[in-house]
């Protein structure tokens, strides 16, 4: 398979000058060269290849930006090495230009005071993109993302989700070899978000694009992404396929059972005593409403099983298998750990 | 793998024309600004004018110009600095301040050509002015206005494009320099200030004092508005016209490489703002 991006102990570190609270601070601050760094991004290595979608997680600060600017040339790494289709991206930038996509959804990239049908032809003309994708590409977005509605009002007047998606649909419409997506489903209401989803799964699957999707709506990855790099205070803490990473961060479910009526004594022992070998926990909120919680070692389908036979169960539920719950957890952790 | 092929030059052209046209449509929505703006530094023009009519009705041998040629001068200067009027640096400072310059980065067009495509549609605008002026030009300077002869409009109209160049290439050396300092108005300040004293835009070169106008020659502004007006209008000899251009065009190229110097430069050191 070919190599779409390639990093090799890539490392950004920042220096900004410093800065101080009050005014003769400051004063001396702004006379002063005193600096200093910020290692937003170290020593990360991976290689995506082509056809590839990939969801980059982490914390807010964890160098998911800095990471996707230098992948796209806009920044120049500190330390070490990165190639995107094949190029050094900020030594050749305007050739990558041609064959990358980018969002970035905190800035919208679209001409502010057009509409966006109008910028659409522009960069229709300034990728040269030929007539036939461009149909595919401009009817897939105007009907995938509902665009219809807004095309002709100059994008300065659109809502915030309006935009975005009209810039997701611009970053697209050249059908790039590899599209980076910075929080490209910001602002979203759900139904557009799975509309966003649809459209970013239907280009891969008609032109293969490459993906990089950084997003805080992990439902984003699950729906589009087999695999995931994830981020932490600028390094690379797993880097592995969705399920790989459930199971390796997963550290149990809970099942949440509420009760039709409420259990005797005489049928929570015989319930306790028959899970006794399961590493189980049982937690009786109220009479009404229990929660096991379950180690990852428990088979959930028998402890389930036993309590549907136990138990007259109005509800019930499984927590903390779906990839919120476990990212919820390791950052947790993470802060816990740095404390 | 497929290697990355750059851009054609056809396609950098067409994405460079469509840009321009777009920019050109924008400042159109924004044609109330634009028309205030004009009328305001017309009036003012207006009155500066009348005080020269009055000076050289006290004494007609007022300065080294007659009458005629100093107010042709002085319309055609006003006209060719509103033509020249871009916003590269406005434009560029807001899309620095909103951290939006990363998007002209990532275009297939080179960032320097990008941002001259937009100052090209500023000034495709600014040539739809360009006409009412004239007409109103002809009530102060009458037919002194007209170019002296077919050539002198040649050769004004092809300095007035290397006025265009130099201009441009200022501000996008100023752009280079507020990239560094992360804001950059003072900057401008400066620039248009100094445009405004060694450009000839308020009296012709000649009229100034020895010293000040030996500074003016060391300087490109005057190739921005007087080289253009002196051609056209035919104060300039036609044996001069050569240096002229040539002087014009070594400023450009100079400014424009140097600009394009520090890009890179800059570029490999620069930081972009976070999000
Ligand atoms: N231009 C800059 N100068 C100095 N420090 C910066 C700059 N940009 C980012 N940083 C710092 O680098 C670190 C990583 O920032 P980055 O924007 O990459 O995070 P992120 O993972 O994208 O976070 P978020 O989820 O909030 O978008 C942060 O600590 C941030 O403060
Ligand atoms: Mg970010």
């Amino acid at each position: 398979m070919d190599t779409a991006i390639l990093a090799e102990s890539l490392g950004k570190t920042y220096t900004r000058r410093k800065r101080a609270d009050g005014f003769w601070a400051g004063l001396r601050a702004y006379f002063s060269f005193e600096s200093e760094t910020v290692a937003a991004v170290s020593d990360l290595s991976f290689r995506i290849e082509r056809g590839e979608s990939v969801g980059l997680i982490g914390e807010n600060g964890a160098g998911k930006s800095t990471t996707v600017k230098m992948l796209t040339g806009i920044l120049v790494p500190t330390h070490g090495r990165v190639e995107t289709l094949g190029v050094v991206p900020a030594r050749e930038r305007r050739k990558l230009a041609q064959s990358m996509g980018v969002v970035f959804g905190q800035k919208p990239q679209i001409l502010w005071d057009i509409p966006a049908r109008e910028s659409f032809r522009l960069l229709k003309v300034m990728y040269a993109v030929p007539d036939d994708v461009f149909r595919f590409t401009y009817h897939e977005a105007v009907e995938r993302l509902e665009l219809g509605d807004f095309l002709d009002t100059p994008v300065r007047l659109l809502s915030l989700g309006q935009r975005m998606r009209c810039d997701l649909a611009a970053s697209l419409l050249h059908a790039p070899a590899v599209a980076f997506l910075d929080e490209p489903t910001i602002g979203l209401d759900v139904l557009v978000k799975e509309r966003v989803r649809e459209h970013l799964i239907e280009m891969r699957r008609r032109f293969g694009t490459t993906i990089v999707l950084t997003t805080h709506d992990l439902k984003d990855i699950t729906a589009t992404c087999e695999r995931l790099l994830v981020l932490d205070r600028g390094r690379l803490l797993y880097d592995g396929s969705r399920e790989g990473f459930e199971q390796r961060f997963a550290v149990g479910r809970t099942l949440v059972v509420a009760l039709e009526h409420e259990a005797d004594a005489p049928t929570r022992r015989a319930l306790e005593a028959e899970l006794s070998s399961e590493e189980v926990t049982f937690v009786w909120d109220t009479p009404h409403r229990l929660r096991v919680e379950c180690a990852r070692s428990a088979s959930a389908p028998r402890v389930t099983a036993s309590v549907l036979e136990h138990l007259r169960v109005a509800d019930l539920s499984v927590q903390g298998a779906e990839l919120d719950a476990i990212v919820t957890r390791l950052y947790r952790s993470g802060k816990a750990a740095a404390e | 793998m497929r290697a990355l092929a750059a851009p054609t030059f056809r396609q950098s052209l067409a994405g460079f024309v469509v840009l321009a046209q777009k920019t050109a449509q924008t400042k159109l929505t924004y044609r109330l600004a634009t028309l205030i703006t004009l009328l305001s530094s017309g009036f003012a023009y207006c009155v500066f004018l009348l005080v020269w009519r009055e000076v050289y009705r006290h004494d007609p041998h007022a300065g080294p110009l007659s009458r005629e040629q100093m107010m042709a001068y002085l319309v055609m200067a006003f006209l060719v600095n509103s033509a020249l009027i871009m916003n590269v640096e406005t434009r560029f400072l807001q899309r620095v301040r909103m951290g939006l310059v990363t998007g002209d980065l990532l275009r297939p067009l080179s960032f320097v050509f990008f941002q001259m495509a937009q100052a090209t549609g500023d000034v495709l605008v600014n040539a739809l002015f360009a006409v009412p002026i004239y007409a109103a030009g002809l009530v102060f300077a009458g037919s002194a206005l007209f170019p002296a002869s077919l050539l002198a409009a040649v050769l004004g109209a092809l300095s007035l494009v290397l006025a265009f160049f130099i201009a441009f290439s200022v501000s996008y050396l100023l752009v280079q320099a507020s990239f560094v300092l992360q804001s950059g108005y003072g900057i401008f300040f400066a620039r248009a200030a100094l445009h405004q004293v060694f450009s000839g835009l308020t009296a012709p070169l000649v009229m100034f004092p020895q010293s000040l106008r030996r500074v003016a020659e060391w300087l490109p502004f005057r190739c921005e508005i007087e080289t253009p007006v002196r051609l056209w209008l035919g104060h300039a000899e036609l044996g001069d016209a050569p240096r002229l251009l040539a002087e014009q065009a070594a400023w450009g190229v100079g400014l424009f490489v140097t600009g394009e110097l520090v890009f890179r430069a800059v570029m490999r050191h620069h930081q972009v703002q976070g999000g």
